[in-house]
């Protein structure tokens, strides 16, 4: 589902170039629950950006459910995004004049993947599926971080994309919400999504298949989780 | 509603006090757009339809000795000529009250069919008896005196005879009455001869079926011939415009306004794109986030334009009722101006149409530039934006910003101020635009009047008066100055002209029938003269010994078709061609056409050392003294036909253009206002966009006290800067208006002249008002707690 072949990431800096990511392999079956780790500054963020197509790689391939990221011209790469990723971010970011049940339509508003009187059941039906649907009609102030991310995991589901991708998703939970975020997550590799998450969390067992740890921007280890 | 949808309407709501700016500034814009549109529109059409409406004459020719039936029926024949008419104009005088009026009558045949130049009888009937007359309706207030009142009407010799008022008529191819500062009466050849006057219809007005002026003027032209070759002098032939009177003055002086008016609307539109960049601004994330969830930048882009159409629909709607009062109330006052009854209110529907195009269109072309910008950005440069940081520094033109030193607030301020310099130059434009307007609408005004103010100065008489015979001029000396409180007396000669070709043909006068527009006059003065003193605008002013040298004002330059100093100047008086050297041109205030020289060069029309007009320079009540003098005049058997004072022809002059000027002050006060609007709403968003920076400040221990301090400074240093340079964009803008104001009123652009009120007024105004809307949002800045400032996204 996801393929980096020899991915280099360098970014302009007063002193010359920063070099984030040098030679970065990395493949991500469909089902697979993989955790990248490191460091601040390892290059993490920066994968996983390159993984979205936010960001571009200096040298390397990409290649997510299907598609040559980056080879996908700007102009069309939110609508390659809105079908074939779902993010989820650290500080939710949840559209605050939006209700829960509106943020999660939000993605096939845009995409138009669902016809507009199946959107809010649908909506609904997410917002089941991570436990908060009781908490549909209100906005995201009203509601706990726990519940705001489980929302955010929601809206990433909208338009059932084949990877998730996920950014510190567990940074600013407490622990047992964090477990029950990461609960979800591994529910979603197990129906067949390739989840890919960025984290500072060392004990992943039970939850993700593989750890991936990047030091100074190379993968240092690639090693299967056991529970 | 589809989600998208749903967060433009919440976003535009939870920012109401900002949309509601928006709103009203627009909603300004379009009120006065819609009012100069309507008025426009309906006076040019219903002025045209007026004055169409009475067939005017395509031209007149004023034929010695008078067209009796015979010959009247002979012209209609002529080829070109569908209709014709014979007609006689007097000038005389009405005594109202202890004062004189100026009195046009207008002759009129019993029997004359009234198919050329038509009155429409209010009341009353045509014809009048001999002892009555007709007023024009504009007249009754100028010669107090409706149906059924007495008027004492001066014959020829001076003395007058009571005339019955027997109704009113409406004249739509005159200028108003009190406009003119002249009363209009309607009244049959034998009613002349009851007042003394002999009655000879001399003017032949013909009517041709092609309108344009050559056509009008070669079929002039012809009859003319033809005229002569019956043994039958042509003195003039006078073919105006076929159009009302004040018809290209109102047309482009309401052209200008509406201009003024869509310069409004574009700053509105620029007020709306900069505090919408600015709300956007704020919402950078949240575009990235819609973005990583499948949100195409043109998706976006339809959002948020969807959010400018609906304020500007809003506007738009809400400026109606503003607009079609505004715009009817305009077309009303204008109207009375022009003496156009207004018989069809309705607007043609592109006027709707344009009005709505222009509300929608043009804030939606000014926003597009922004709101393209703002949903063009990359999902990595929204996510990376944080509110706090403006990456102040990075840029090489930044490190100066650094070495500004002062007093720690001060420095805070002016480095604020200037770190986001595009939002500074914007807010700026804003401020400069409307106050550029806004002061130049004040200098104009304030021209207008210097204007006036000098060209009356530089007379230094007090009244002019006209006798009804030429006489020797020093028995009109010593009787004018004889009377108490005439300081200075100054005979002249003044008499009707026509320009004329070097080869003695007199060429077609565009003079209307009223004899006031287009008017061409030839006057002596002694010279030196006491009386004038013109503003030289190129050679000289007339010397002693000059012999054929000739002075023209402006509108006689424009006459005669700008010639050259030095220049042949032909003029025909009676029939009688001569020829004049251009040794100057000056600048006249109010006052038609006229060519100034000396009393030796028209020997040939009038007997030396004899004068047919008087001015003279008083001490006291200049009416009561005016009376005297014509009352001693009298006594030397010198009849007085007709006396103007300067007050009355300043009254004049300012009724000519008090409704625009009041226009043009009220488009400025509108200018103002968007320019304002726009400053507190770019303001506000400076302010709300650094709230996490005042957390931060707080946060390690400035006082809310010192943070709202620092940004009033701010926002002071914005109003002052921007005031700063709308004066300065003010002076070319006043020359313009003031060139094209002036060139339509008196023919040479109006001086610049600074309004000092104006000019304080502004910048006392954009100062307050950005300390006002600074210190508004600054203050609900300081309010937030620590927690909630660091949060603020």
């Amino acid at each position: 589902m996801i393929q980096v072949r020899g991915v280099a990431k360098t970014y302009p800096v007063p002193g010359g170039e920063f070099p984030a990511l040098s030679g970065v392999d990395l493949a991500v079956d469909a089902g697979e629950f993989t955790a990248v780790v490191g460091r601040s500054g390892s290059g993490k963020t920066t994968l996983l950006n390159l993984l979205a197509g936010i960001d571009r790689p200096t040298a390397g391939e990409v290649r997510v459910a299907g598609t040559a990221v980056h080879e996908v011209r700007e102009t069309q790469l939110a609508a390659w995004r809105g079908r074939a990723v779902g993010l989820v971010f650290q500080f939710f970011q949840l559209l605050p004049t939006l209700t829960v049940a509106e943020n999660v339509m939000l993605p096939m508003d845009f995409r138009g993947t669902v016809a507009a009187r199946r959107r809010r059941p649908l909506a609904l039906e997410l917002l089941d599926r991570v436990g908060i649907a009781e908490h549909a009609d209100k906005v995201p102030a009203g509601l706990s971080g726990g519940q705001q991310q489980r929302a955010a995991i929601a809206r990433a589901l909208a338009n059932d994309p084949p990877v998730i991708l996920a950014d510190e998703p567990t940074g600013n939970l407490d622990s047992a919400t964090a477990a029950a975020v990461l609960e979800l997550f591994r529910e979603l590799a197990r129906a067949g999504k390739a989840v890919v998450m960025v984290t500072h969390e060392r004990d992943l067992s039970g939850y993700a298949d593989r750890l991936v740890t990047l030091v100074d921007g190379r993968v240092a280890g690639d090693v299967a989780v056991t529970a | 509603m589809r989600p998208r949808t749903v967060k433009m309407w919440r976003d535009l709501s939870a920012a109401r006090g900002r949309v509601a700016v928006m709103i009203l500034a627009i909603a300004v814009a379009m009120s006065g757009v819609g009012a100069l549109l309507i008025a426009r529109t309906v006076l040019v059409r219903e002025a045209a339809a007026v004055y169409v409406g009475t067939n005017p004459a395509s031209a007149t020719l004023e034929v010695e000795g008078g067209v009796d039936a015979a010959l009247l029926a002979q012209v209609r024949t002529r080829p070109g000529v569908t209709d014709a008419a014979a007609r006689q104009t007097v000038l005389t005088r009405v005594r109202v009250g202890d004062q004189w009026r100026r009195m046009l009558l207008f002759v009129i045949a019993a029997d004359d069919p009234m198919r050329v130049a038509k009155l429409r009888m209010e009341s009353g009937a045509w014809p009048p008896a001999d002892g009555e007359l007709l007023l024009e309706r504009t007249a009754e207030p100028v010669l107090d005196a409706t149906a059924g009142d007495r008027l004492a009407v001066a014959g020829p010799s001076g003395a007058t005879t009571e005339v019955r008022v027997s109704g009113t008529v409406y004249d739509a191819a005159l200028a108003p009455a009190g406009q003119e500062s002249v009363g209009y009466g309607y009244l049959t050849p034998a009613g002349l001869a009851r007042l003394g006057f002999t009655a000879s219809a001399d003017e032949l007005r013909i009517v041709t079926p092609a309108r344009d002026q050559a056509s009008v003027e070669a079929t002039a032209s012809a009859v003319a011939a033809w005229l002569t070759a019956q043994g039958r002098e042509v003195h003039q032939i006078k073919a105006p415009p076929y159009q009302h009177p004040h018809h290209s003055q109102s047309e482009t002086i309401t052209g200008m306004f509406l201009a003024f008016a869509l310069a409004a609307l574009v700053l509105a539109g620029v007020l709306v794109a900069a505090t919408l960049g600015g709300m956007l601004a704020a919402q950078t994330r949240q575009i990235g986030i819609m973005k990583t969830v499948g949100a195409t930048t043109g998706q976006l882009l339809r959002v948020y334009l969807g959010a400018v159409a609906a304020i500007a629909a809003t506007a738009t709607v809400l400026a109606v009722g503003p607009a079609l009062l505004a715009g009817y109330g305009l077309t009303g006052l204008v109207a009375e101006m022009l003496n156009v009854e207004i018989a069809n209110r309705a607007m043609p529907w592109w006027v709707p149409a344009t009005y709505v195009g222009a509300g929608l269109a043009i804030p939606l072309a000014v926003a597009l530039v922004p709101l393209v910008r703002a949903a063009r950005i990359t999902v990595r440069a929204a996510l990376d934006e944080h509110g706090a940081g403006t990456g102040v520094g990075s840029r090489r033109s930044d490190r100066w910003l650094t070495r500004l030193r002062g007093g720690r607030l001060s420095t805070l301020a002016l480095r604020n101020l200037l770190r986001r310099r595009g939002r500074l130059a914007l807010t700026l434009a804003l401020l400069a635009a409307g106050g550029a307007m806004f002061t130049s609408g004040l200098n104009s005004s304030a021209a207008w009047r210097s204007w006036v103010d000098d060209g009356m100065a530089r007379r230094a008489y007090d009244a002019q008066l006209r006798l009804t015979s030429s006489a020797p001029a020093d028995a009109i000396a010593r009787a004018a100055t004889a009377v108490d409180g005439v300081v200075a007396a100054e005979p002249f000669v003044s008499l009707v002209a026509t320009p004329a070709t070097a080869d003695g043909r007199i060429e077609v006068q565009r003079t209307y029938p009223d004899d006031g527009h287009g008017r061409f006059l030839l006057a002596a003065l002694p010279a030196p003269t006491r009386m004038v003193d013109f503003e030289v605008t190129a050679g000289r002013w007339l010397h002693a010994a000059d012999t054929d040298g000739v002075v023209l004002n402006q509108s006689a330059v424009s006459r005669l078709g700008d010639p050259h100093l030095g220049d042949d100047v032909h003029l025909a008086v009676d029939g009688v061609v001569g020829r004049w050297r251009l040794v100057g041109t000056v600048a006249e205030a109010g006052g038609p056409a006229t060519a100034y020289t000396t009393p030796q060069s028209v020997a040939r029309f009038v007997d030396p050392g004899t004068a047919n007009m008087l001015h003279i320079t008083t001490t006291g009540d200049t009416e009561e003294v005016t009376d005297a003098v014509e009352a001693s005049l009298a006594t030397a058997g010198l009849m007085v036909g007709e006396s103007m004072l300067i007050a009355d022809l300043r009254t004049a002059i300012d009724e000519h253009v008090a409704v625009f000027i009041g226009t043009l002050l009220a488009l400025a006060a509108l200018m103002a206002a968007v320019g304002i609007l726009g400053l507190a709403a770019t303001m506000s968003i400076t302010v709300t966009q650094r709230t996490r920076e005042y957390g931060v400040m707080q946060a390690i221990g400035a006082r809310p006290a010192t943070i709202r301090r620092m940004v009033l400074l701010e926002g002071t240093l914005t109003g002052l800067l921007g005031s700063l340079v709308a004066i300065v964009l003010g002076v070319p803008l006043s020359v313009l208006v003031g060139e094209l104001l002036g060139t339509i009123s008196f023919g040479l652009p109006l001086p610049l002249r600074l309004s000092p009120v104006g000019l304080a007024a502004w910048l006392l105004l954009s100062v307050a008002a950005a300390a006002v809307a600074t210190l508004v949002a600054a203050h609900r800045a300081a309010r937030l707690t620590i927690r909630e400032t660091l949060s603020y996204q």
